[in-house]
């Protein structure tokens, strides 16, 4: 099997990938206009909404994989929901990095029980408790078939705790209410294309996982029969 | 079957009686140590009672439903019950029906005695109190069981259980402490309408879920 860097597709996305990156940042830096309120805070902003948005469409992915692994009992299907599960994960620590650093200078306290945040966090704990039976099950197909089920038990479970949360913490309401269609037009193509570039990287991401997974099980398939 | 099912469980709890006694030493000891550590105005007390209540009501319904799953271990009984005609998903019910049962139950001594320490005022509408009770339970049961059916596949999965139910059921148990506080604060039914409809919906979505996938888990 030839190697995952090595494969044209590989090849053309990182490069993509390194060039757009930089084009963000200097767009994001040097062109993006200064809030006038938040100053260079609101910065973090094309790489916060960003990452909370790969984080749930990562999380999205599990459960579709999750679905059509218990239909077609395909390993590979087992493969791409672990990848996105680590991903979204991945994906969901970087909200949960990026908002309070932001939350500092704007709101005065790292933290706020804000729904959106709080929905982020309570995701992290769930899908921590999914790695914990991956890792505490053995290898075989009944800790795939049971990772699926939690997959798609967790994101169905989404909108509930988004709601919840919502309710409980109403005085809470402090995070920006996004309104793109009213942003200048260089704030909304650096995001747009910010969004592109996340997109592209957890796609890039993705694959990698999933390539590094299917030689893991080739490996371990080995070893069970000599 | 379901109803032999759901026998079986109560009649080895009958017998054993190891789940509901854990349960209700468990919650007696918490509730004493809530007593003691916050030895509070009887105002500031109600304030919290509610929150207080369900973190002792979930910490002691995990005890019930890991045993549910971790006694069908035990000489290997999951592999003879799944090897009866009998469909996974009554398996399923059968679980949940007992779990529920077992946490009623445990309320139904731990509640006084917690309204007794903490010397709160009974509320005034009780059968709206049940009714939320019984709901939440039922919430707590079907979510619970499912995962307690998947953390049996796994080791250590006593500690596995309440690190995945806890967050899984946060939108449940923050429904049941504001519906339980509003209930105590005598408001009307409209005011907290929306708390109701979300602890509904949790059990909605989880008892579906665990008919339709448990299958899935219970499978060799």
């Amino acid at each position: 099997m030839e190697s995952f860097h090595s494969r044209q597709s590989s090849k053309v996305t990182a490069g993509i990938l390194a060039v757009f990156w930089v084009v963000v940042l200097y767009l994001v830096l040097n062109v993006t206009r200064i809030d006038p309120d938040q100053q260079m805070a609101q910065k973090i902003f094309y790489y916060h909404v960003p990452s909370a948005w790969v984080a749930g469409l990562g999380y999205l992915v599990v459960m579709f994989a999750g679905v059509l692994y218990l239909i077609m009992k395909d390993e590979k299907w087992d493969h791409l929901g672990l990848a996105a599960a680590e991903l979204g994960t991945l994906f969901c620590a970087l909200v949960l990095i990026t908002g309070p650093i932001w939350a500092k200078p704007i709101w005065g306290a790292p933290w706020s029980w804000e729904p959106r945040l709080t929905t982020v966090l309570i995701m992290f704990l769930i899908y921590i408790g999914y790695f914990m039976v991956r890792n505490f099950g053995d290898e075989g197909e009944r800790t795939r078939r049971i990772s699926a089920v939690l997959g798609i038990a967790a994101f169905l479970n989404v909108p509930i705790i988004y709601v919840s949360v919502k309710f409980w913490a109403a005085d809470a309401q402090l995070h920006p209410q996004p309104a793109m269609s009213q942003q200048s037009p260089d704030v909304f193509w650096t995001f747009m294309l910010s969004l592109l570039v996340f997109t592209l990287l957890f796609v890039h991401l993705l694959r990698f996982r999933v390539h590094i997974l299917k030689l893991r099980s080739k490996v371990l398939g080995m070893r069970y029969d000599v | 079957m379901l109803a032999v099912l759901v026998r079986k469980d109560l009649l080895i709890e009958f017998r054993s009686r190891e789940i509901l006694i854990s349960m209700i030493t468990f919650g007696a000891a918490i509730t004493l140590l809530y007593a003691f550590s916050f030895r509070p105005s009887p105002e500031s007390m109600q304030t919290f009672a509610p929150g207080l209540m369900w973190m002792v009501f979930l910490f002691v319904s995990v005890l019930a439903l890991h045993r549910s799953h971790s006694l069908e271990k035990e000489f290997d009984a999951f592999s003879m019950i799944l090897s009866a005609p009998v469909e996974r998903s009554v398996l399923f019910i059968s679980k949940y029906l007992s779990g529920f049962i077992f946490l009623v139950v445990a309320q139904m001594v731990l509640l006084p005695l917690f309204f007794l320490f903490l010397q709160l005022p009974l509320p005034a509408n009780l059968a709206q109190m049940v009714a939320v009770f019984l709901l939440v339970d039922l919430g707590i049961s079907a979510a619970g069981s499912l995962l307690s059916g998947i953390v049996m596949r796994v080791r250590v999965n006593e500690m596995l259980l309440p690190l995945m139910l806890f967050p899984m059921v946060t939108p449940l148990l923050i429904s049941a402490v504001k519906s339980t506080a509003s209930i105590m604060d005598n408001q009307p039914f409209n005011q907290w309408k929306l708390w109701f409809q979300l602890i509904v919906s949790f059990v909605i979505v989880f008892s579906l879920i665990g008919y339709l996938i448990y299958d899935y888990v219970s499978e060799e």
